[in-house]
């Protein structure tokens, strides 16, 4: 909990207009697409029309010597590099090597004088596969007879962020296992009142970002310099790093505005790819990927669980044990995070005595999954609040009730050795309650449902920054976070000028770009806010005692007679703004101070996880029975976020992140026909739309400052898309009295589970006559 | 969606430049009205042309008339100015509707009648619409012109009866008659319809009897479909049709005999032909005359 409580904040809690607003809705920030460096050239990528092939031959001849085509790079053409990347293990070569794993791998790319001439060229590229036996879900791949994606074992990544071992190249397709343990479930589920049991599927899903991938490599004798729509820019540096075998200082990532990410830009994509064109062309490369050809790029992890949780008489949940296998697809990428974060995101936010959760991921022949918006917590939180909704059923209880009486309370160390929970569940759940009306009458076809999530969130405590004060009083802020569009160049500068005392438009933010921004291991799992907010908290107030040291300097005082005071410093009756102190102090209206941060796993962040995630949402969901089409009547969202540093950001986070979730409830799931993705593109893949946005919605904030972060601030911004489609599936069982454990809940299902029902029902009639 | 590959843009002056156009280039040309299914095609590599035609630039295409008992919409009208013709709105409201209804803001402002009926699309609005009206189309080509009825326009998913130099100038509407009355639904998840459904109804003048009855579902099958069979059983007495509403689109599906696709199963598809026939009837009988 946090020390301090204060409250009569000046910037912070308030909602001031986001940063980068006014350039983005008119057409003046730029991204990578609109860069442009001096004798840049173009890729386009060849990829694999086979799921799985030996490549016989590759015969570039005929492209190389197109006009315009300055070269094409494969798998072939790629000695004097490592070629294989991925922080969690190296498997992923940049181009692919002997044999294509996935339709849609890349195979080849062309480098020209434009895209046009690049893409023209690539039909002449002849390739030969030899097509081998293929796999598409996690049963086809632990087949005995199953082929396997990797025959030899991998170097792990040296930025793994997770505990297992990849174990790829051990004679299987399984990529990694994990399990978390306590308690005695045997035991447990047999002296339970009441068990509930199924099997759920969560589907592939695509985190569609307006902006789809794009970089710019310029590799030289100097080093690697790439621009990139890169989330995390150390991280890439590091693959790049090792892919090129330079020192760090001569890889250099830049990310200027980047077009929305969801997980979906975090960790290394097509960086690698885009810097072995600039080697072999030996000049700058851009590779800008269609939308179609990033959904070939990365996925979420699919995920068949079966699950069961058990009460006691009481009414109290005992036991929960549950196997999930998650499809990978060809290579680990951050999967094995996922699997570690699902498997311990099955348990939360409950205080469940016995559990018992295994998780294993495959490696099939289908588009690498990776990380999605809520790392795997919206696979298991179909399952999770699904069963407690299907147990509350059975027992007989209003879930509200039900849930109110099982959620973690505060401090409580429901999950063995991890922080004790930060939250208020039982707060947030009533104020979901209230908002959507929970005990109010509702028409007939018409159901509720209020769900909750709570995850290991923020990722790992490794953060640093500059806060550079100016003679003039002015501020910048170095910082590696990544402005997603999530808010955090509002957000940070927010916290100088609170600390500091100086006017938030004098607070300036440079970011990502690692020859410059001092380290962040990255910007994700809703960590900026509570970790980077925390480090500029921190080098704003180290700013401070420097200029405290300064002031008393420059008044020939000691510095214990120093007393700050919002925006400078006193000294009885003389009173200095900082912008006096720094001029004073070197003579000249001119110098700077900088004011430095550390963050790392001690202190207030030696326990893990960082914070808990936690947060309601509620609907209120029709269903036409004839078709069985859903219709999202109200959407109540209640982020438990300790305290809002801009509360309109936040609440934009929820409503963002809710309404992604509401997509995979109602229409979002990749599709594959044998070994085609069927559905890639925004043509076929049905993402959520503006006319799909609820009738009502209700954004909610729990500010109870019980969080590590800033002014007692946690994470926000995936919550809300948890428990949506559980949500949505217990909304539709209480509207229509059919419980449906797959997402999305697509008409054709809702009908199909309708129907079922009125066949057993009949079945019963006629059992009964 | 790739960049486009190199093409040529061509203006005809009128619609037997057109058609020249069109015979010289032969395979390698086509006509562009709106673009919104042909460029899309074109960054997706599925077609390939060196020459486009653009329709666009002929005069006169681009014109609704009210002619004695019945509508002309020009070849290159778009969904949006169909939706937004006060001359539609008032005499064929159905039709505006209908448009209305047509993918996005963005499409319906490009996208042109003529470009949809000649991409023959098999989950179309329109196609649907037009074939229970009794829609024809002016199609010509260096030959001279020609009518087709919509049946005999759509021939197969993607495929008209139209000739490589032939180009549709006008769709013609019959009005409806004051004993008419017409609906149009449709079930829709992705950016295309599932299912579309039409009906058109000759009442009695007491209004308790249906005369005549045409009902097509679209969208479902290649092409929209059709039944005399199914017709009949729409013919009667108003409570003797609505008991008959259930075979009447048993019979309606069988006819357009489904297939499974990414819109959803076959079965599914038959189902909702019932749901929507039934929705349908009861919207015609409800409002005033359209
Ligand atoms: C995102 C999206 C959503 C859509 N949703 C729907 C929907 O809900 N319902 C629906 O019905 N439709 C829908 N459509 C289809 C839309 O109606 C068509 O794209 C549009 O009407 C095509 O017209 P166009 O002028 O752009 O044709 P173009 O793309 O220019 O041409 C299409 C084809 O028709 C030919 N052609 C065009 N005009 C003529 C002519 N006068 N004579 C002969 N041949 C011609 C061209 O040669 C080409 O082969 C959707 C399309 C998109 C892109």
């Amino acid at each position: 909990m946090s020390a301090e409580k204060k409250t009569d904040f000046h910037v912070v809690n308030h909602s001031i207009p986001r940063r980068d607003g006014r350039v983005k809705v008119t057409g003046k920030a730029p991204y990578v697409a609109d860069l442009k460096l001096i004798g840049m050239a173009y890729a386009k990528v060849l990829r694999s029309p086979y799921a799985h092939a030996k490549i016989v031959s590759i015969d570039t001849l005929r492209a190389a010597s197109r006009p315009g085509v300055y070269c094409v790079i494969t798998g072939n053409d790629l000695e004097g590099l490592n070629p294989y990347y991925g922080h969690a293990v190296k498997d992923h070569p940049l181009l692919a090597i002997g044999k294509v794993r996935y339709a849609g791998e890349p195979v080849a790319a062309v480098v020209a004088i434009d895209e046009r001439t690049a893409f023209e060229a690539l039909e002449f590229i002849d390739v030969k596969y030899e097509e081998l036996k293929a796999v598409f879900t996690p049963e086809e791949a632990l087949a005995k007879d199953a082929p396997l994606l990797h025959e030899k074992q991998f170097e792990a990544g040296a930025l793994r962020g997770f505990e297992g071992e990849v174990t790829a190249g051990k004679g299987t397709n399984i990529c990694q296992q994990h399990r978390i343990q306590w308690g005695d479930v045997e035991e447990a589920f047999k002296k339970a009142a009441a068990i509930v049991e199924g099997e759920y599927y969560f589907p592939m899903a695509y985190a569609y970002a307006m902006e789809p991938y794009v970089a710019i490599a310029d590799v030289t004798d100097q080093g690697v310099t790439v621009y990139s729509s890169a989330q995390h820019p150390f991280m890439v540096r590091h693959d790049l790093k090792s892919i090129f075998n330079l020192p760090v200082s001569k890889v250099r990532l830049i990310v200027p505005f980047v077009g929305g990410g969801y997980g979906s830009k975090s960790y290394t994509k097509i960086e690698p790819l885009v810097a072995a064109c600039s080697w072999k062309a030996k000049r700058p490369v851009k590779l800008q990927l269609t939308v179609e050809e990033a959904m070939l790029t990365t996925r979420s992890d699919d995920a068949y669980t079966w699950m069961r949780t058990a009460v006691d008489a009481k009414g109290k949940i005992i036991a929960r044990q549950a196997k999930i296998y998650m499809n990978t697809g060809a290579y680990a990428e951050n999967s094995p995070l996922v699997v570690e974060k699902s498997t311990n995101r099955c348990v939360g936010p409950y205080a469940i005595p016995n559990v018992l959760i295994e998780n294993c991921s495959l490696y099939t022949n289908t588009v690498p999954a990776s990380s999605y918006r809520g790392f795997g917590c919206a696979q298991v939180t179909l399952p999770g609040e699904s069963q407690i909704d299907e147990l509350a059923a059975k027992i007989g209880k209003d879930p509200y009730e039900f849930r109110l009486a099982n959620v973690a309370k505060p401090g409580e160390e429901f999950f063995p050795k991890m922080r004790p929970f930060d939250g208020t569940l039982k707060e947030d759940l009533e104020t979901a309650a209230k908002a959507i009306g929970w005990k109010n009458p509702l028409p007939k076809g018409h159901g509720r449902s209020i769900a909750c999530s709570g995850s290991d969130a923020g990722a790992y405590p490794l953060t640093s920054t500059a806060v550079r004060v100016h003679a003039d009083g002015s501020v910048t802020i170095m910082t590696g976070s990544t402005e997603l569009g999530q808010g955090s160049h509002t957000v940070l500068p927010q916290i100088a000028a609170e600390e500091l005392g100086v006017p938030f438009d004098n607070v300036n933010v440079v970011s990502s770009d690692t020859a410059i921004t001092p380290y962040d291991r990255s910007t994700g799992a809703s960590r900026t806010t509570t970790l980077m907010g925390s480090a500029v908290l921190e080098a704003s107030r180290e700013a401070i005692q420097q200029m405290v040291v300064m002031a008393a300097d420059v008044l020939k005082v000691k510095v214990e007679e120093i007393q700050v005071v919002r925006g400078g410093v006193r000294c009885g009756e003389a009173q200095l703004n900082w912008s006096e102190v720094i001029t004073k102090f070197y003579a000249l209206p001119d110098g700077e101070v900088i004011g430095r941060s550390y963050i790392r796993k001690s202190g207030k962040f030696s326990q893990l996880p960082v914070f808990w995630e936690a947060a309601c949402t509620g609907v209120e969901v029709s269903v036409d029975q004839e078709t069985g089409k859903i219709t999202m009547e109200k959407l109540v969202t209640v982020g438990d976020v300790g305290l809002a540093i801009n509360p309109a950001l936040a609440e934009g986070q929820d409503i963002g992140a809710a309404t992604m979730g509401m997509g995979i409830g109602l229409f979002e799931e990749l599709v594959y026909e044998g070994s085609q993705l069927v559905n890639g593109s925004i043509l076929d893949y049905r993402l959520p739309r503006f006319s799909d946005l609820p009738k009502e919605v209700e954004l909610h904030l729990v500010q109870n400052q019980d969080g590590v972060g800033p002014y007692g601030a946690k994470g926000g911004g995936e919550a809300s898309l948890n428990s949506m489609a559980a949500n949505i599936a217990n909304a539709v069982d209480r509207a229509v009295g059919v419980r449906i454990r797959q997402a999305p809940l697509t008409p054709e299902r809702v009908w199909r589970a309708l129907k079922e029902k009125e066949l057993q029902n009949s079945k019963v009639q006629k059992f009964k006559e | 969606m790739m960049p486009l590959r190199r093409f040529q843009m061509h203006q005809p002056k009128n619609v037997a430049e057109a058609a020249e156009m069109l015979a010289h280039y032969g395979e390698k040309g086509r006509l562009y009205a709106g673009g919104t299914e042909l460029l899309l095609a074109m960054k997706h590599d599925l077609l390939r042309y060196e020459h486009l035609v653009d329709v666009k630039t002929v005069p006169g295409l681009d014109k609704i008339e009210a002619k004695n008992s019945s509508l002309h919409i020009g070849g290159t009208v778009t969904h949006r100015a169909i939706e937004n013709s006060p001359l539609v709105r008032e005499r064929l409201p159905v039709m505006a509707e209908m448009a209305r209804q047509i993918a996005n803001v963005r499409v319906r402002a490009t996208g042109t009648l003529g470009g949809n009926i000649c991409f023959a699309e098999p989950h179309s609005d329109p196609a649907t619409l037009l074939l229970a009206l009794g829609a024809k189309a002016r199609v010509q080509g260096r030959n001279g012109e020609r009518t087709l009825a919509m049946n005999e326009i759509l021939v197969g998913a993607y495929e008209t009866a139209l000739a490589a130099d032939e180009i549709l100038t006008a769709i013609e509407i019959p009005l409806l008659a004051k004993s008419q009355r017409a609906a149009y639904l449709k079930f829709q998840v992705h950016e295309r319809p599932t299912l579309s459904l039409a009906l058109v109804l000759d009442v009695d003048a007491s209004g308790n009897a249906i005369t005549k009855a045409r009902a097509v579902v679209g969208s479902v099958s290649l092409t929209p479909c059709r039944s005399d069979k199914a017709d009949a059983l729409l013919v009667g007495p108003r409570d003797k049709v609505e008991k008959q509403l259930a075979d009447a689109a048993q019979v309606l599906a069988e006819a357009a005999d489904p297939g499974d696709d990414l819109e959803g199963s076959a079965e599914y598809k038959r189902h909702l032909t019932g749901v929507f026939l039934r929705r349908a009837f009861a919207q015609a009988l409800s409002g005033a005359p359209r």
